[in-house]
């Protein structure tokens, strides 16, 4: 391949500029799939990307099975059901979209089944001398999966599948392979995020590390391929935040305040806020943006942290806080009424009504023209304060032991969830959780709870119980002995998995689909954070991150938790 | 400039054809009529539609392109009954297109014509066989072709000098045979060409149950399918590529 300048130009003038062809693409990507040694998985992807020309960028992407860089919102949204029926459409004759579901069903892999469908039968109209000419290129897939991700809605279902049939038409088998993965979103080559980034290393010569930069600040694959290959490690030294486009949230550890003493000179302590991350970009003359923690735009949905920030802020900034649900006297409420309002698409208005939404802003990216990501924390604090004058979390910093387990104090009797201790000389890391940001919260509590259900688990897992129905002993005068009140899955080991699986499946009364009931006979010790009201739940109530401890074997479940005990936790 | 008034069955029948194949398109504002070109996303279906200046009650136009989200237009034509006259007009400064219909006033906003997909061009065909069969008899092959398969197969026996609609399918196969008693005109050629249903099914949609449609055939090449509306001022082609029969 060689580099198309002019590229452009030739759009312009309506004529279609060569480039890879799709089915190139994907023979390349079938070599890397049936590969498994990881630094000959680097070097083939590095080749790719190497050969790539003007379609760098479209390429690297693909490769990490996405349509549009990851901070952009908009999504392909075709689901599995189109998908089907553009393939069976462009398979043979009356193959139907539930003959591909049944056929996905036995495989699971809807590459395999795309590749096995004969499609290509439909022939174009270019064939006969009009419109687009063949064959089908990377970027022509590009471009028509970018029509189908327009995030405003339009298009008919029927167009999308116009769209997609007419794409996987185009594509000889292998290559039907790899657009019907990519469809779906889910290229399964083995490439992962840590291999783009060294395969961009290695490809164009420049350190791991100056790649890993770039993709943090802008959290755009493609492009950072690009300027690795044209500017080198200058270039990407040079990449800049951009007001508007979000960057990964810098996340924390759990730890101790002994840890962050003997770590560091001063400890910077923070209030640790039972809300949901958010960063707001803001842009006194554009736009203000308001972002979760993956990344989603949620602007809609707090209005009033929009308001606040276009009043107060009159510099462009990308500040990162938590938004805080408050009571009327501006006591804060627990996270379940924060979820009320994230997300939120409709009656936003009226939801405003009844929960009160506040930002509490802890750190500052970018001020007025400059990012703050290598300024160290104190000095981001200070353009923090200078930039915003209300609404900033109160920092501490401090030396002394007793001052942080003052701050914690003060925290939790103000109804907070703990302090966060963080290196005041540290910079601003997006998506790492590292040793400079820690977490302090009050220990974790557990309940002895019974194991009253189980479903069986998928993929590797489907020979074993995964998810597991937790009861409280019901200790009111009526009702079933036993009330659920969540359910666990995570913590437990492969393993333990297994052997859960043997302890329980004795139990089993009866089946429902992937669902059992048990015979209320086996105690688990189940750590949470905290306990909500939940109408899912008999008990009336759920647990938050629930994790799964320990079998107390010493335990029957008539000596389980009861549910006046949950009843006072919750209150409490 | 643009500012016409139809009834509103005209432009029902005009948009139809084209929206069954795509959901935006760009309409020509020629000066003796309007015209739409289109083709579907997947390079397979096309459609070729001119209405003459003279269908509408009145008309002044100077030659510009619009493009039209052709969903939105059928909906507000269809507020008006078959009779009712629609009044257009193009606001050239704001882009939007005026549109009144029996005391309804609506504002349409236009898209950027240059983010419509390129007209295409008309391959030029020279196909051997010409069939002309009423809409109802074409809707009723397709029809019953649809029970028991998703491909059509089109066909003159040239000996018989009869028209074929035939469908396979895994277990049932349907034959709607029409001989010169039932076609309106068939100059026989060699023509057998397997389509989609899919494609036809949505095109059989748009023709008139009354019309007369002139089917243009070859062998495994596109079919023409052609008929008039709003009393042959209106003329609608549509051209479809064939599959790949299996033998």
């Amino acid at each position: 391949m060689t580099p198309r300048d002019g590229t452009d130009s030739l759009r312009n003038r309506g004529v279609e500029p060569f480039g890879m062809e799709f089915s190139e693409f994907a023979d390349r990507v079938a070599a890397v799939e049936a590969e498994t040694a990881d630094l000959e998985i680097t070097s083939l992807v590095a080749g790719l990307f190497a050969d790539a020309g003007d379609d760098l960028p479209v390429v690297v992407r693909l490769l990490l099975g996405r349509i549009v860089p990851a901070w952009d919102g908009t999504t392909l949204d075709v689901g599995p059901q189109l998908c089907h029926t553009a393939l069976a459409r462009a398979a043979g004759p009356n193959v139907t979209a539930d003959d591909v579901a049944d056929r996905l069903a036995e495989t699971g892999d809807i590459g395999a089944v795309a590749e096995s469908l004969e499609t290509g039968g439909q022939r174009g109209l270019a064939a006969f001398g009009a419109a687009d000419p063949d064959p089908l290129t990377v970027a022509d897939v590009d471009d028509r999966l970018r029509a189908l991700a327009s995030a405003d809605g339009s298009g008919s279902q029927d167009r999308k599948v116009d769209t997609l049939f007419g794409l996987f038409n185009r594509a000889d088998p292998l290559a039907t392979r790899y657009l019907a993965r990519l469809v779906l979103s889910e290229m399964r080559i083995g490439v992962g995020e840590g291999t783009v980034r060294d395969a961009i290393a290695e490809a164009f010569d420049v350190p791991v590390d100056a790649v890993e930069n770039a993709l943090q600040v802008t959290n755009d694959y493609g492009a950072v391929a690009v300027r690795a290959r044209d500017e080198g490690k200058a270039g990407l030294a040079d990449v800049a935040l951009t007001v508007g486009r979000p960057v990964r949230a810098m996340l924390a550890q759990t730890g101790t305040a002994d840890d962050a003493l003997d770590a560091w000179a001063a400890v910077a302590v923070e209030t640790k806020f039972d809300g949901a991350r958010v960063q707001v970009h803001h842009d006194p003359d554009g736009e203000t943006a308001v972002y979760s923690r993956n990344m989603a735009d949620v602007t809609d949905a707090l209005p009033e942290i929009v308001e606040f920030v276009q009043d107060a802020v009159d510099v462009p900034v990308i500040l990162d806080g938590e938004a805080l649900a408050v009571d009327d006297d501006g006591d804060p409420l627990p996270f379940q009424a924060v979820l009320r309002r994230f997300r939120r698409k409709h009656d936003v208005a009226r939801m405003r009504e009844e929960v009160a939404i506040e930002l509490r802003a802890f750190d500052c990216l970018h001020a007025d023209g400059t990012d703050l990501l290598d300024t160290p924390l104190r000095d981001r604090r200070d353009h923090l304060e200078s930039v915003l004058p209300t609404g900033v979390s109160p920092l501490t910093i401090t030396a002394d032991p007793d001052t942080v387990a003052a701050r914690e104090t003060e925290a939790l009797a103000a109804d907070h969830e703990g302090i966060m201790l963080k290196n005041p000389d540290s910079a601003y890391t997006p998506g790492k959780r590292g040793q400079n940001w820690l977490k302090r919260k009050p220990e974790v509590e557990t309940l002895d709870l019974v194991v009253t259900g189980a479903e069986w688990g998928e993929g590797r897992r489907a020979n074993h119980l995964g998810t597991f129905l937790l009861s409280a002993r019901n200790d009111a005068p009526d009702g079933d002995d036993f009330v659920t009140i969540g359910k666990v899955a995570t913590g437990i080991s492969d393993e333990r998995l297994a052997e859960l699986s043997d302890l329980l499946e004795p139990l089993i009364q009866h089946q429902d689909g992937t669902e059992v009931t048990l015979d209320p006979a086996v105690v688990f010790e189940v750590g949470y954070e905290e306990i909500q009201a939940s109408p899912t739940y008999g008990s009336g109530y759920a647990l938050r991150f629930p994790r799964f401890v320990a079998v107390r074997e010493d335990k029957r479940p008539a000596d389980a938790d009861s549910l006046s005990r949950i009843e006072r936790l919750a209150g409490e | 400039m643009f500012k016409a008034i139809v009834s509103a069955s005209t432009l029902r029948d005009a948009l139809d054809s084209v929206s069954v194949l795509v959901d935006e398109c760009k309409v020509r504002l020629n000066e003796d009529g309007l015209s739409i070109r289109a083709v579907d996303p997947a390079n397979v279906g096309m459609v070729d539609l001119s209405l003459d200046a003279a269908a509408f009650e009145s008309y002044e136009a100077d030659g510009g392109v619009i493009g039209v989200n052709l969903a939105r237009l059928e909906d507000i034509a269809g507020m008006g009954n078959a009779g009712d006259l629609v009044h257009l007009e193009l606001d050239e400064e704001t882009r939007k297109l005026h549109i009144r219909i029996d005391g309804l006033s609506y504002t349409l906003a236009l898209i950027d014509p240059d983010s419509i997909r390129q007209e295409p061009d008309i391959p030029d065909l020279d196909l051997p066989a010409e069939i002309v069969v009423e809409g109802n008899q074409l809707d009723r092959g397709i029809t019953a072709a649809d029970m028991v398969s998703d491909h059509i197969d089109l066909r003159v026996d040239e000996g018989a000098e009869t028209f074929h609609i035939e469908a396979e399918g895994d277990t049932d196969d349907v034959d709607f045979e029409m001989g010169p008693g039932d076609l309106i005109h068939l100059e026989a050629g060699p023509a057998d060409s397997l389509f989609s249903l899919d494609y036809l099914k949505d095109m059989n949609k748009a023709i008139p149950g009354d019309a007369e449609v002139t089917v243009e055939l070859g062998e495994e090449f596109p079919v023409k399918l052609h008929y008039e509306f709003a009393e042959g001022l209106g003329q609608v082609t549509f051209m479809l590529a064939p599959r790949i029969q299996s033998e």
